[in-house]
């Protein structure tokens, strides 16, 4: 029964979690937000997630109700995401598995997510839609790998909502995409924006210039409100997701579909996801905010099974990397 | 991978909690130094740029641009410098190959060297370092001391 900790923060939230054979036994986290019209930033990042971490770390073990010797395995977020916060993190994993003697594992951050997502759900083989700011990927699992069936080739469907938060000015707590969805189910006006899918894959930064530009003359003119732009956008983004994940359905023959990531907490992209599950007889499985968005525990989840699968991290590999494709893993835990 | 509108990795701006110029070496004055929080005593790069001074000004006084500059951190043991190595030595630079860093142990001191040509990136390199090290630190501090082998 192997109990495992799992390290987290590759972008503004960090999150310590503890797992074991299935049940989460802690999972705390801290977010970094930044002032409305502002993103962050790599450096300031990392020194709020260095300035709080130890005591997650402290929190999670208290909250597991298990001492250190009780952990059998460290692991945390090896990549992808943002440089000076993965490495923060990295060092108090490395750290404590050298005091406390145990493995250290590195994960990849989007395996965390699925792993996550499947133990939470239940869902067996599920065509995955791994959606968040740093993160766009249709995902599903073939022979030993999570293979990557569309993905988004300019920037993340989150990180286009978050950037355009931030032209209105919306407030970042406790999330811009949260408060972006909150104004949209006030939107009365759809405005046409561009629709960019792309094949298997979708496009943002175009959507992104051009309701950036949008915004400046609509709203000066009046022509439409904050909140019907906001309605707008997500009714086109999401609906470019749906389809790529509705098309490696229809490739995979798959009944069952599984939303991941941050943006998968949004209500309005989860009914659009299930109109189009039940138009094809499929079953649509979501997750809430405690494991849609970044937390802890889904690295120590992931940790879990690569644990028993025979899986280590020597210290000499356990380097960050910024870049780490999700089919870059064996997912030997799994036939 | 797709990453988020993320700046290059890696880079930190200020240097609001690096490490206090020298301080005085001894155990149980790196101990109460810790206790309060505050980095423990390093001996200060004997190389760094000054500030204000123009990369040419430090490259005279130094030998040239490419000269090594080199820290030594004292552990209380040889075991905690081991593990502070161990933590501190696996990620990469950023920057690709600007700036050369290398750890090394002799005892329980912790020996750091840079080699770099861009004054700007050793200088970040060095802070990025010292908050980096001092995270690990505190972390000693508070789930150690190490289990016993």
């Amino acid at each position: 029964m192997p109990a495992v900790l799992g390290l987290e923060g590759s972008a503004n939230k960090v999150g310590v979690g503890v797992v074991r054979d299935g049940a989460v036994l802690a999972n705390p986290r801290r977010t970094y937000v930044t002032p409305p019209g502002t993103g962050f930033l790599p450096g300031d990042t990392a020194r709020h997630h260095r300035a709080v971490i130890l005591d997650l770390l402290q929190e999670a073990l208290t909250e597991a109700g298990l001492t250190s010797q009780e952990i059998d395995c460290v692991a945390y977020t090896k990549g992808p995401g943002m440089g000076a916060p993965l490495v923060s993190v990295a060092v108090v994993a490395r750290t404590v598995a050298q005091l406390w003697n145990k493995p250290l594992l590195g994960v990849n951050h989007c395996i965390g997510h699925i792993e996550m997502g499947r133990l939470i759900t239940g869902a067996t083989s599920p065509t995955v839609l791994y959606v968040s700011g740093g993160n766009t990927q249709v995902i599903a699992y073939s022979e030993r790998r999570y293979r990557i069936f569309g993905e988004t080739i300019d920037i993340a469907v989150g990180n286009c909502l978050d950037r355009f938060a931030r032209v209105l000015k919306i407030s970042n707590d406790p999330s811009p995409g949260y408060n972006i969805e909150q104004m949209a189910k006030r939107g009365k006006k759809l405005v046409e924006l561009p629709y960019t899918v792309k094949g298997m894959d979708v496009s943002f930064s175009g959507i992104l210039s051009f309701i950036e530009d949008a915004a400046q003359r609509m709203l000066a003119t009046g022509e439409c409100t904050p909140e019907d732009l906001c309605f707008s956008l997500q009714e086109t983004v999401f609906a470019m997701l749906v389809e790529i994940t509705e098309r490696a359905m229809a490739h995979c023959g798959s009944q069952e579909a599984l939303i991941v990531g941050g943006v998968g907490c949004n209500l309005r992209l989860q009914e659009m996801m299930e109109t189009m599950c039940q138009e094809r007889g499929a079953r649509l499985f979501a997750t809430d905010e405690r494991f849609c968005i970044d937390n802890g525990a889904m690295i120590a989840q992931a940790g879990w099974e690569m644990f028993r699968a025979g899986h280590r991290t020597p210290l000499s590999d356990s380097g960050i990397t910024q870049r780490y494709r999700t089919d870059e893993v064996e997912v030997t835990w799994r036939d | 991978m797709q990453a988020a509108d993320a700046g290059a990795g890696g880079g930190v701006e200020g240097a609001d909690d690096g490490a206090d110029g020298p301080g005085s070496p001894g155990g149980a004055g790196e101990a109460t130094a810790a206790a309060l929080g505050r980095a423990p005593p390093v001996t200060r790069p004997r190389h760094a740029p000054r500030p204000g001074g123009d990369a040419a000004a430090t490259a005279g006084r130094t030998g040239g641009p490419d000269a090594p500059s080199a820290l030594c951190v004292p552990f209380p043991s040889a075991v905690e410098a081991e593990i502070a190595c161990g933590s501190l030595a696996p990620d990469a630079e950023p920057h690709g190959g600007a700036v050369e860093k290398q750890l090394t142990v002799r005892g329980s001191v912790l020996a750091v060297r840079w080699r770099a040509t861009n004054p700007r990136l050793l200088r970040i390199s060095i802070i990025s370092f010292l908050d980096q090290l001092s995270l690990v630190m505190r972390t000693m501090q508070r789930f150690g001391p190490p289990a016993t082998r």
